[in-house]
């Protein structure tokens, strides 16, 4: 199949076409050739204005609920969401029901995907069904395809187990990807702890929290060696204690959840409970020192902390309702939205593409002549209104339904086919 | 009556911070005509004649729910009881079905009282989604550590019994601010009316934030009680301590029980509050309760007029 891309701004800072408007021929998935102007014949050609194109856009983190909770999400519906947000891989968090703790789970989740459109990275188990209580088959999930380990949003709080599993781990050069928190002081906790939770009355969960949590496992990453990522910062202290961690030289990366940088705390006063999310979302100090942090390279990634949930599980009273919302198909034109007048599109893309292919160790994706195509289609300039109509996603527990957003993704290349919105 | 011309700003009362002024002094000019006719030999009234009210306690409640019913009973409205220990998906039915439920037996009014902060607020906003639902109104009993603005309104309305008028008064509240719904509906409708609030009480049990809500902290409770023309003192609630914020009760009352010692040592003559059930020996010692500065009785009292006044008011808006 052969594929002509039509006058696409190329936004890839390893490529000599980088800022320039090309036209791209894909052959067998295969780039071809990148020119200003081909005028060879294709299958299908791609002319859209105002067209940008960048390598892959991977989200390292997502829960598409599949297997357990199919009717939430499926790998199908979350794959077709994760095609629509531009996304061409997609880690998939180990909170699965059973959880995703051994190789038979990370061989299922590869061979359901292997024939849709978008890779599927699995991120297997810290420890035996998230219990924290002794380390999973982390070598034997490797070998079978997991990227990453993580107990999604369960805290090891076993400071000895989470020391082995960061020695463990460096055997194969795995990494870890943990949550930051301190559960005791979490616990019942319903929104980020300040002045609207106390004009709330409701329970509120410290920065404490996740700063102590954090600086619990920085020492023992200073202790081991090993290698940790943060995909869900919430919390300008938070940010503060990774650039010191970097300024050490650990091997720490870190990231966020798009929405984390749109919303503050002051969103809850109507007790709404599509914006109960963990972490919750904290001060407008917190946001901006989050925008700062991308910005600074301290964060080194945007995911979508895509958690589908039903109508059942959700449309309760607040304290009863499921945290998390999807995003998967808003999380470029969310963080764009706040983000484009703060850092350049080049640096922003690199937090959905170069920086979670390089922490995670998958190919760069290359905007070259014979490099594999794997791209994305967007516009960061034009504005389009998300509706229900266009929400792919089995769950609807979005906040951005009806809400204008920049930037709008017009599909991917992957896996030798082109996925057009 | 008389001001039937005046209207509250809302269809329901979902706490102290969605009124107005002008709301809180209909609601207290209003609950006036009620203290008097309750005081009278034929205490009912025919104003809520065929409207019928549910009285939905998801949570326990002794005074609460018995001022409510009373309130009810004598505005001659048609009532129906509904209580159940705790209320969420594990336990089958959902909130929003519950009420869709009771709503579609033709009830009027939900009053209600949830253990989930915002539950009331939830519900009002749910229900306009149903059209055999979208009529109803509800009033807050109390929605866990939110908001209880009932206790609020007969609160305020005793202070200005007793004083005269709210504007410019001191009034501090003691205890546990931080699980508190009682202080916080207070803390609103206390500084609507021009009234200066303190919260006194344990570090511990004082949320870190409060002195965003434009009040005073004091941990000493002479120094607060120096300072105020009344004082309310909150009940101890136990249960709502996952973990215990102080050592013992005995070691709280000996900081911050009001005894009759205490009392007569201040300066001034102060108003002795308290929302019930009192803790006798915990939060206020017996002779101060029963003391001429105590006007607990009269909140009890007030409590059935001020929700009387609700009551009334909100059936006109329908």
């Amino acid at each position: 199949m052969k594929y002509i891309i039509k006058q696409a701004t190329i936004v890839d800072h390893l490529s000599s076409h980088d800022g320039k408007k090309k036209d791209i021929l894909i052959n067998n998935g295969t780039i071809e050739k990148i020119a200003d102007k081909i005028t060879d014949k294709a299958d299908q050609e791609i002319a859209i204005p105002g067209l940008h194109v960048s390598p892959g856009w991977i989200d390292m983190q997502a829960n598409f609920r599949d297997p357990g909770h199919e009717y939430k999400e499926n790998l199908a519906s979350g794959i077709a969401a994760a095609a629509k947000g531009g996304f061409t891989g997609v880690c998939l968090q180990s909170s699965t029901d059973p959880a995703l703790d051994n190789k038979s789970q990370v061989e299922y989740l590869k061979k359901t995907s292997a024939h849709l459109s978008v890779h599927i990275y699995p991120i297997g188990a810290i420890t035996h069904a998230r219990e924290g209580k002794e380390m999973a088959e982390l070598f034997d999930m490797n070998q079978a395809g997991a990227v990453a380990f993580s107990d999604d949003k369960r805290f090891v709080e076993n400071p000895k187990l989470m020391e082995l599993a960061l020695n463990y781990t460096k055997n194969f050069d795995g990494l870890i990807i943990h949550f930051a928190d301190t559960p005791a002081l979490s616990s019942k906790g319903m929104m980020h702890e300040g002045e609207t939770s106390v004009f709330l009355g409701m329970k509120g969960i410290p920065s404490m929290a996740e700063e102590q949590g954090l600086s619990r496992d920085l020492y023992l990453v200073e202790y081991t060696g090993g290698r940790i990522h943060y995909n869900l910062l919430s919390t300008a202290g938070a940010v503060g204690l990774i650039k010191e961690a970097k300024k050490k030289k650990l091997l720490v990366t870190a990231g966020v959840a798009a929405h984390q940088l749109y919303f503050t705390d002051e969103v809850l006063k109507g007790f709404e409970s599509v914006h109960k999310v963990n972490p919750p979302y904290r001060s407008q100090k917190d946001a901006d020192a989050l925008a700062a942090g991308l910005k600074d390279k301290i964060i080194d990634v945007i995911c979508s902390d895509h958690s589908p949930e039903d109508v059942e599980n959700k449309n309760l009273e607040f304290d009863y309702a499921r945290n998390g919302i999807i995003n998967i198909q808003t999380a470029f034109p969310v963080a764009n939205t706040v983000l484009r007048k703060k850092i350049s599109l080049s640096e922003l893309i690199q937090k959905f593409s170069g920086n979670p292919r390089g922490i995670l160790g998958l190919p760069t994706a290359t905007i070259e002549e014979g490099m594999t195509a794997e791209m994305t289609f967007f516009d960061p300039e034009s504005t389009f209104i998300f509706t229900k109509e266009e929400n792919v996603s089995n769950s609807a527990n979005s906040p951005f339904f009806g809400v204008e957003l920049t930037g709008k993704v017009h599909g991917i290349f992957c896996k030798g086919n082109a996925v057009i919105n | 009556m008389e001001q039937k011309e005046e209207q509250l700003s809302t269809r329901h009362l979902l706490g102290i911070k969605g009124l107005k002024k002008s709301d809180l002094e209909l609601i207290l000019r209003t609950a006036e005509n009620f203290k008097e006719i309750i005081n009278r030999p034929i205490k009912k009234v025919p104003s809520l004649r065929d409207v019928t009210v549910a009285n939905m306690f998801f949570e326990n409640s002794t005074r609460t729910r018995l001022s409510f019913e009373l309130a009810e009973k004598r505005l001659s409205a048609d009532i129906v009881n509904f209580s159940a220990s705790g209320s969420s998906v594990s336990k089958g039915e959902t909130l929003i079905d519950t009420a869709n439920n009771i709503l579609a037996m033709k009830v009027d009014i939900i009053v209600m009282r949830h253990s989930a902060p915002g539950a009331a607020v939830f519900l009002a906003g749910q229900l306009k989604n149903y059209p055999k639902s979208a009529h109803a109104q509800i009033i807050n009993a109390g929605d866990g550590t939110h908001e209880h603005p009932t206790q609020a309104l007969l609160d305020a309305f005793s202070i200005r019994e007793k004083l005269g008028s709210l504007e410019g008064k001191k009034v501090v509240i003691v205890g546990d601010i931080m699980h508190s719904r009682v202080a916080l509906s207070n803390i609103f409708s206390l500084q609507m009316l021009g009234a200066e609030v303190m919260v006194c009480g344990p570090t511990t049990l004082i949320p870190k934030y409060v002195s965003s809500l434009g009040l005073k902290v004091e941990h000493n409770l002479r120094k607060a009680l120096e300072w105020c023309d009344v004082a309310n003192m909150l009940r101890i609630q136990l249960e709502r301590q996952s973990l215990k914020y102080f050592p013992t009760l005995r070691e709280y009352s000996m900081q911050y029980g009001l005894d009759k010692k205490l009392l007569d040592s201040l300066s001034k003559k102060i108003v002795v509050m308290h929302p019930g059930p009192i803790n006798r020996g915990v939060e206020i010692t017996s002779d101060v309760a029963d003391s001429e500065h105590s006007i607990i009785l009269d909140q009890v009292e007030n409590g059935v007029a001020v929700r009387m006044a609700i009551l009334y008011l909100l059936a006109g808006k329908s």
